[in-house]
């Protein structure tokens, strides 16, 4: 792309990305699921920086709302789901402060659209993560603890329909996230083997294990690391980075209460509204 | 069952056909296909088949439990596990290797294993089943249903064994919890499936109960010294010739074995 062409092109680029992030924005303040954003950025890994554009777009505004940024979500961390999305890579979301849920604490209806939760190991930092490259040793000294996580992702667009861009605009479906409230440092648990139980009173959902997050929830922190200084904003020290899901994700009804539990580390739960009470 | 046209069950034939399929690896129709056989009859069947290895010199080693979990019992169509017998011709050596020609159309699975240190029986309150537990251990378990494409009634597969073939345990550990144990199932290094023991009944120790309850109403009682396989944590994945298979559980090292 050169010249006067590239400047045509880039406008209406920018056209269908204001649109996109519009569409998603419109769902968050209505509570209506939307359209898939496809149509507008298009689909299949060679438009992720267009969907990355968008979902930049919307953080950018949040932040300027004054939300505070804690982190971030790996999404896409199983070869299946990567090959349900057409995918070799996973993708990101960001974290704000008010996406946290205490452990325990309930979900007001109506405040997720289409909830649906999976366990997850996170990891909170104590170092920034600046290099260009960065190896496990660097994650690894980086990490100042491990918790055991539900994250509850939500889907702005209606009935889930989603490709790897849609779901990359819409901040990688990040909803909501628990974590667990004992800090376990790396050397005290091997994140690789440690199962994983998710129970919905007692009525196991899903169960997996540590190795199903790219081989090694740290795996998938370490691309995180090196993907977001490409991009100009490295993980910081105090960050939170849920490493994506240890089993398959579940969806949640009203009044459900989740509990999940991952060998060494612990169990974190969070329950479910049972019916909308403004 | 009263369905005189097809008149009575010959236990003691259907046990050879399937004993034969199985030494030699060749396929057999389904019984449940031409047969009314029942639960109770094909139990009777695959108590037959046993014999049969018995008088050929294999000693008894414990039982093997199956659909084990919610989505396999779902998947069935049953409420109940099913189990089946275990002998010491079925157990192969930690790293050792397991002839693939004699098999059909194997499939392995990741498994934890008890190994019994007191007798269980019908009788044993489900209160002292985990105390009669000596050890626990990391285990795969090869399937080979002697049935075409793996399909079966249950009736069918219990007096197949449960699709018993061979199995392989780890170096015995001290019973712990094992309610949560990640196993991961490596096929020439590379992991092929992985998943939770919660997937064995939510903990692989209510299997064990109901291998007490379900042996034991068959007036068998499990024994010291046996081994109980409690189930699979993912869905059995095919064993390709020649591979080499390593299962490791977190915190009960690994097991080997290579098909030769």
């Amino acid at each position: 792309m050169t010249g006067t062409s590239k400047t045509a092109l880039d406008g209406a680029l920018d056209t269908a990305l204001d649109t996109a992030a519009g569409r998603l924005r419109a769902a968050y303040a209505t509570g209506a699921p939307c359209a898939p954003v496809r149509d507008l950025i298009g689909t299949g890994d060679d438009r992720l920086a267009a969907a990355y554009q968008v979902q930049e777009r919307l953080t950018r505004e949040w932040l300027a709302q004054g939300r505070r940024p804690v982190g971030h979500k790996i999404g896409l961390t199983s070869p299946a789901v990567q090959r349900q999305l057409g995918v070799d890579t996973p993708d990101f979301g960001l974290l704000l402060a008010d996406m946290a849920v205490p452990d325990g604490a309930e979900i007001p209806a109506g405040a997720l659209l289409q909830p649906r939760a999976e366990a997850e190991v996170a990891l909170v930092l104590d170092r920034d993560l600046t290099r260009e490259r960065h190896t496990i040793a660097d994650l690894v000294r980086a990490t100042a603890f491990a918790l055991p996580a539900i994250e509850v992702v939500d889907s702005r667009i209606r009935d889930w329909d989603i490709t790897i861009t849609d779901t990359v605009a819409d901040n990688a479906s990040a909803g909501r996230y628990v974590l667990g409230t004992r800090p376990v440092r790396l050397r005290d648990v091997d994140l690789r083997t440690a199962g994983m139980v998710l129970e919905r009173r007692g009525d196991q959902v899903s169960t997996g294990i540590g190795a199903a997050c790219l081989g090694h929830p740290l795996n998938a922190a370490l691309w995180l690391a090196d993907t977001l200084v490409r991009l100009g904003r490295p993980l910081r020290e105090g960050d939170t980075v849920l490493t994506g899901a240890l089993g398959p994700v579940v969806t949640v009804a009203p009044g459900d209460v989740l509990e999940a539990r991952i060998a060494g580390l612990g169990d974190v739960r969070v329950a479910f509204a049972a019916e909308e009470n403004t | 069952m009263n369905d005189t046209s097809t008149g009575p069950i010959d236990v003691a034939a259907l046990a050879e056909i399937l004993d034969d399929a199985a030494r030699s690896g060749r396929m057999v129709s389904r019984p449940a296909d031409t047969t009314p056989l029942d639960v109770p009859t094909a139990y009777q069947v695959q108590r037959a088949a046993f014999e049969r290895r018995r008088a050929r010199g294999e000693r008894p080693l414990g039982v093997k439990l199956g659909f084990t979990s919610k989505a396999k019992m779902a998947q069935m169509g049953v409420d109940d596990l099913i189990w089946g017998l275990l002998s010491d011709g079925m157990l192969i050596e930690d790293g050792g290797t397991l002839d693939g020609g004699g098999l059909v159309h194997p499939r392995i699975e990741p498994e934890v294993a008890f190994l019994l240190g007191r007798p269980i029986s019908a009788d044993t309150p489900p209160t002292q089943v985990a105390a009669a537990v000596a050890g626990v251990a990391v285990a795969y378990e090869v399937l080979d249903s002697r049935y075409q494409d793996f399909r079966f009634t249950l009736p069918d597969v219990i007096a197949d064994n449960a699709s018993a073939a061979a199995f392989g345990v780890g170096p015995w550990h001290p019973p712990a919890g094992i309610a949560n144990t990640g196993l991961i199932l490596e096929i020439d290094g590379r992991a092929v499936a992985t998943g939770s023991s919660a997937a064995i009944l939510g903990d692989p120790l209510r299997s064990l109960a109901a291998a007490a309850r379900l042996a034991g109403a068959a007036g068998i009682e499990l024994e010291p010294g046996w081994i109980v396989l409690a189930g699979a944590a993912t869905a059995a994945v095919p064993l390709p010739p020649k591979a080499h298979v390593r299962v490791v559980g977190s915190g009960l090292g690994q097991v080997e074995v290579t098909v030769r």
